[in-house]
C-alpha cells in the first residue's frame, strides 16, 4: 500500500523533472539543488540574521520599536529585514521540496538513513527557529503565536508546565522572555551548523551549493522580493489586550492555526507523530530489498591481490565508505608488495552502488553480484548473436 | 534475426538501474525490441562501468557502446554520472589515438520514465554508427575483428 503510493509519487517527481528538463539544461534543473538552495537561505539567513542582531533589543518596550528603527531609520534596514524575512520562507520551502523529493526518489536507503535522521532534527530545528522568530518582533501577531505556543506546550502531560515555563523564562511573560526568545532564536539557528555536520559526514563532495545561476537567481528573487513587498510590523504587542484583526500566515503555522478548531493536546500529538514517522521512514520495508524493487548487489570486496592502493576508488566513493589503511603485510603478488595502503570498505557505510568498480584500473573490486567475468561473459554473447 | 538487423551495428548498452525503465522495452535476453541488434546489460549505476569493459566490447566485435546514466545532477549516488563521462572521455580520447572514432562510445543520460527520448538516443547513435562505417567492409562480420586486430598490434 505505502510502497503503491510511493511509486506513484516518484512517478510523478521524475515526470515533473522530465518536464522541467526541458525548460533547463539537466544539470541546471532547480529540483537537484533543493539542499543547495536550502543551504543557501540559510547563509543568507545567518548573514542577514548578524545585522539584525546588532540593532535588536530583546525587552518588552524596546523590541517593537528597535525592530521599527531598524527599518523605517537604518540605511538599508528595512530591505535586509525583508531578505531575512523571506529567505526564511525560502528556506522552509526549499527543505521540504528537498524532504520529499528525496523521499519519493529512494535517496534513504540503506547506509543513507544517516543524513535522513539528521535532516529530521534540521527540519525540527529549522522550524522552531522560524516559530521564536516570529516571536521577536513582538507585534500583536507575535504574541498571539506566543500565548498559543505556550498553551500548546501546557496541553503536554506531567512536563508541559515545566516546558513553558523554559519558554517563557518565568510563570508569565516578562522582561525576561524576550531574551529567552532570542536565545531559542540564534541557538538552535547555530546547531543547524552542527546538524549539517552530521548531514553531510557520510557523504564524499556533498553537493552544498546550487549553480550560480540559481545563486544569483534565488537572491535577486529574495531581494526583489523583500523591496517590493516590505516585511512589516504589526501593532506592538500588548499582553492582556486582545488583538483587534490580525493576519496569520497559515502556510508556515499550520499547526498554531489548527489548534483554534481542535484541542491543543491533539495538535502537539499530531506533530509528534508526524516526527515519529518521519523517522521511521528509512526503516519501513528495509527488511526485503527484493520486495522493494532494489536489486542487491552485495557490498562491494577489496581483491587484496589486486590493490595497488592507488586511492582512485577512496576518492570516487561518494559515501566515504573506502578507506585507506597502511597495507598490513608482504603481500604474495607484486602488487601487494610494493604497495604502501590497501583499501578497506566499510560495510554498514557501502549502498552498492559499484563505483568503486568503475575507479579500479587494476580490478582490485568487485560486487558480488555483478563480477566481471558474467559481464564479459553477457556482452561476448551480445556481439555474437 | 531479420538480414536487416544482421546488416545494422551491433551496440552494447549498459543501463544504470535507476535510470530509464527498459523492462518493457526489451526480451528476455536484454535485445531492444525497436532495434534488434541493440542489447542492453543492467548494472547497479553507471559509475560502476569500468572503462576498460567498453573497450573489451569494442574489441570483442561491437560496433558500439553506450551508458545510459540518470540526467546530470540527479544521479542516485550524486557522482556516478559525472564520474561516468569523465571516464567516458578519457576512453573516448585514449582510443582515438588507435583509430577509434570517438563515436563509437556514448553516454547518455535519461531518468526512469524518458523512454521515447531513450529510444530516439540510441537510434541516432545508430544512425552516427551506420555512416561511420565503410559500405563495402559492413555486411561482413570478418571485417570488425580485422579492424580489432589491427589495434591489437598498435599498442
Amino acid at each position: 500500500m505505502y510502497r503503491r503510493y510511493l511509486t506513484a509519487l516518484q512517478r510523478w517527481t521524475l515526470g515533473l523533472d522530465v518536464w522541467i528538463n526541458r525548460i533547463y539544461p539537466s544539470d541546471l534543473n532547480p529540483l537537484y539543488y533543493t539542499g543547495g538552495l536550502t543551504n543557501l537561505f540559510l547563509f543568507v539567513l545567518v548573514l542577514s540574521g548578524i545585522f539584525i542582531f546588532f540593532y535588536y533589543v530583546p525587552s518588552l518596550n524596546g523590541a517593537h520599536a528597535s525592530v521599527a528603527y531598524l527599518t523605517e531609520q537604518v540605511p538599508y534596514g528595512g530591505l535586509i529585514r525583508g531578505i531575512h524575512r523571506y529567505a526564511a520562507d525560502a528556506f522552509i520551502v526549499a527543505a521540504l521540496l528537498h524532504l520529499f523529493r528525496n523521499w519519493f526518489t529512494d535517496r534513504y536507503l540503506f547506509a543513507r538513513d544517516s543524513p535522513w535522521i539528521s535532516g529530521m532534527f534540521l527540519l525540527l530545528f529549522g522550524g522552531f527557529v522560524g516559530v521564536t522568530g516570529y516571536i521577536l518582533v513582538w507585534d500583536e501577531r507575535a504574541l498571539v503565536v506566543f500565548s498559543e505556543f505556550v498553551r500548546l506546550m501546557r496541553s503536554i502531560p506531567l512536563v508541559g508546565d515545566r516546558f513553558a515555563w523554559v519558554l517563557q523564562a518565568g510563570p508569565g511573560i516578562s522582561d525576561e522572555t524576550l531574551p529567552r526568545m532570542l536565545l531559542l532564536h540564534v541557538g538552535p539557528a547555530s546547531a543547524l551548523y552542527v546538524l549539517l555536520w552530521w548531514h553531510y559526514v557520510r557523504l564524499r563532495h556533498p553537493k552544498v551549493w546550487p549553480p550560480a545561476t540559481w545563486v544569483l537567481t534565488s537572491l535577486g528573487i529574495v531581494t526583489v522580493l523583500a523591496a517590493v513587498v516590505p516585511a512589516v510590523s504589526g501593532t506592538p504587542a500588548q499582553p492582556g489586550l486582545q488583538p483587534r484583526t490580525m493576519w496569520l500566515d497559515v502556510f508556515y503555522l499550520l499547526p498554531l492555526w489548527l489548534a483554534g478548531y481542535l484541542p491543543p493536546l491533539l495538535v502537539v500529538a499530531g506533530i509528534g507523530l508526524l516526527f515519529i514517522a518521519g523517522f521511521a521512514i528509512p526503516y519501513v520495508n528495509r527488511e526485503d530489498p527484493q520486495a522493494m524493487g532494489v536489486r542487491h548487489a552485495g557490498v562491494a570486496q577489496v581483491v587484496d591481490g589486486n590493490c595497488t592502493g592507488c586511492e582512485l576508488c577512496y576518492y570516487d566513493c561518494p559515501y566515504n565508505a573506502i578507506v585507506m589503511v597502511p597495507s598490513p603485510y608482504p603481500g604474495a603478488t607484486r602488487a601487494a608488495a610494493n604497495r604502501k595502503l590497501l583499501a578497506v570498505v566499510i560495510d554498514s557505510r557501502c549502498v552498492e552502488c559499484g563505483i568503486c568498480i568503475g575507479a579500479c584500473p587494476f580490478e582490485a573490486l568487485e560486487l558480488p553480484a555483478f563480477m566481471e567475468g558474467d559481464l564479459q561473459r553477457r556482452v561476448a554473447e551480445a556481439v555474437r548473436a | 534475426m531479420t538480414a536487416a538487423a544482421a546488416g545494422a551495428p551491433r551496440v552494447v548498452g549498459f543501463v544504470c538501474d535507476w535510470a530509464v525503465a527498459t523492462a518493457e522495452l526489451t526480451d528476455e535476453a536484454g535485445r531492444l525490441r525497436a532495434h534488434p541488434s541493440v542489447v542492453l546489460i543492467r548494472v547497479p549505476c553507471s559509475g560502476f562501468i569500468r572503462p576498460s569493459w567498453l573497450e573489451d566490447a569494442l574489441r570483442a566485435g561491437a560496433d558500439g557502446v553506450f551508458v545510459v546514466g540518470c540526467p546530470y545532477g540527479d544521479c542516485l549516488n550524486r557522482e556516478g554520472n559525472y564520474l561516468m563521462q569523465e571516464r567516458l572521455e578519457q576512453l573516448q580520447r585514449r582510443l582515438q589515438r588507435r583509430k577509434v572514432e570517438p563515436e563509437r562510445l556514448a553516454m547518455l543520460a535519461h531518468g526512469l520514465h524518458d523512454r521515447e527520448a531513450f529510444l530516439a538516443d540510441v537510434a541516432d547513435l545508430l544512425a552516427a554508427l551506420g555512416r561511420l562505417r565503410p559500405p563495402a567492409a559492413a555486411p561482413t562480420r570478418a571485417a570488425t575483428p580485422a579492424r580489432a586486430s589491427a589495434e591489437e598490434g598498435g599498442s
